[in-house]
């Protein structure tokens, strides 16, 4: 067999530094779309909390196209359901999901 | 059409139709950026759009969706792609109608089929003479 | 192509084994993938079978076994919420199989969702279909539809009403999108009327839709029920579209 190399065996450019920590505001950033993005429009532009450091791995705009990049620390970030959609009911209501460093900034 | 479950289909047909508007597209020579940025979109991200409620199925697995699974699955085990680069052709490269008209497990093995050429591991005339070679493989038993 | 909207309300009868003509375009071409990969040297025969052995072992059992011993052992449910995939270890899933580093799309980044009186988890990708298949196995068509991912992160509490799951306003519902690496499951709350249950009597009400996080918990309810599509050429009743048999 010729390859047995695991995919997450790949070789990466390095590490990125963590720069949120549970509890920081931070806010999604808004790139423009092009071909492929794990990044949802409905969280674009939107304020939360990071819930929970996870995992450093590579962002999925190089893995999807196969380029080794950096890996990235992953945060689950909480939302509020009103912060993502004026309209929504209730005032408690949350949403949590994940994004890399890169698609983060402090708010 | 007095057997309920007719009423019932009936009614599913109906909840889906949709008015549509179609515009010339001849001459394309500029569009608009909120139509950029339409296109742009990412097919998958379907997060927030607007649906009618449906009854949600279970669905027994076919015998060709678990081969599939396991095909696609292996092809990244042995390196030949990764499940990230599957979910980017298999939900984003085909397009709307091909991704909300296709089989959840037909897009998967679409994509694995469009990699493997696109990769140079087969060509596409070894493909389509394999297509042909198998139909009628099983229609001369 | 089957016609719109086939239902098993419908009637539509579980179909004997294949007959040639019908076999599909998809099928022909899975095969047509599959022999092509072989025959390259992609991989093998082998690791086709492997992989295939694997998938199907898997299934939501596993996920009731984990939740039923989190709500019998708080020593055991403080380490799986810690550390998930280690937790797993302990009653035997393994999130590196089948492999050695897991499932190419699964990871071993497994993480549990408590629910607390006044807190309800419910979990969806809306960007594909995410899911733990180590331990709920493959993910139920209504999970993977555009409807479903749509829907479920603007009115959550709409379709949770839509499976029969209406939460007070008190509560408040978190929605997991499961959009990265990694994996989740719902531990609900130990219903009450379970006191002195065995670990086995309370897997049996823990069904998968408990730990997608659509329905919950209670004595009695041992089975999530919704309609179910038949497939025309099931796993197993082909034996000529098996692979590598
Ligand atoms: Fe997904």
């Amino acid at each position: 067999m010729k390859r047995t190399k695991a995919p997450h065996a790949r070789k990466s450019a390095g590490n990125a530094p963590a720069r949120f920590k549970v509890g920081d505001r931070v806010r999604v950033k808004d790139l423009p779309n092009m071909f492929y993005s794990r990044t949802q429009m409905y969280a674009r532009g939107v304020s939360g909390t990071i819930a929970a450091c996870t995992y450093q791995d590579l962002i999925p705009e190089d893995e999807a196209f196969n380029q080794e990049g950096r890996l990235e620390q992953y945060y689950i970030v909480r939302f509020r359901q009103k912060d993502l959609w004026e309209e929504y009911p209730s005032e408690k209501d949350t949403l949590q999901t994940e994004f890399p460093d890169r698609w983060l900034e402090p708010a | 059409m007095s057997q309920r479950s007719e009423l019932r289909q009936q009614y599913e047909i109906i909840g889906s139709l949709q008015p549509a508007i179609h515009t010339p597209q001849n001459w394309n020579y500029e569009i608009p950026s909120a139509l950029y940025r339409a296109y742009m979109h990412p097919p998958h991200d379907v997060g927030g759009q607007r649906d009618v409620p449906v009854h949600y199925e279970e669905k027994e697995e076919e015998q060709w969706e678990l081969n599939t699974y396991v095909t696609c699955e292996v092809l990244a085990w042995r390196g030949v792609w990764n499940a990230e680069e599957r979910r980017r052709r298999a939900d984003n490269d085909l397009g709307y109608t091909l991704y909300l008209g296709m089989p959840y497990y037909g897009r998967w093995i679409w994509a694995a089929a469009r990699m493997l050429v696109d990769k140079n591991h087969i060509s596409l005339t070894e493909l389509l003479e394999k297509i042909a070679e198998v139909k009628s493989r099983y229609e001369a038993h | 192509m089957q016609t719109t909207h086939q239902h098993a309300g419908g009637g539509h009868e579980h179909k004997a084994a294949p007959t040639v003509e019908e076999i599909t375009d998809f099928e022909v071409l899975e095969i047509a993938v599959r022999e092509l990969a072989i025959e390259h040297g992609l991989f093998t025969a082998e690791d086709h079978r492997r992989f295939t052995e694997w998938a199907e072992s898997i299934g939501p059992a596993a996920g009731s076994r984990l939740v039923a011993k989190a709500w019998t052992d708080p020593a055991f449910k403080a380490r799986l919420l810690a550390d998930g995939t280690a937790a797993c270890k302990e009653i035997g899933i393994d999130w590196a199989e089948p492999t050695g580093f897991g499932t190419p799309s699964d990871y071993m980044n497994f993480r549990v969702l408590e629910d607390t009186p006044t807190l309800h988890h419910v979990i969806v990708c809306t960007l594909c279909s995410c899911y733990p298949r180590p331990l709920l196995g493959m993910s139920p068509e209504w999970y993977r539809s555009t409807n479903y991912r749509r829907r479920l992160v603007r009115w959550p509490r709409e379709v949770l009403a839509e499976f029969g799951l209406i939460l007070p306003p008190e509560v408040e519902i978190r929605v997991e999108d499961s959009n990265q690496k990694c994996r989740f499951i719902v531990l609900p709350v130990r219903p009450s009327g379970t006191e002195n249950w065995t670990e086995e009597q309370l897997a049996a009400i823990v069904t998968r839709d408990c730990m997608i996080g659509v329905a919950l918990p209670r004595p009695g309810r041992t089975a999530d029920v919704h309609p179910v599509h038949k497939a025309r050429h099931p796993v197993h009743s082909s034996p000529s579209m098996r692979a590598a048999e």
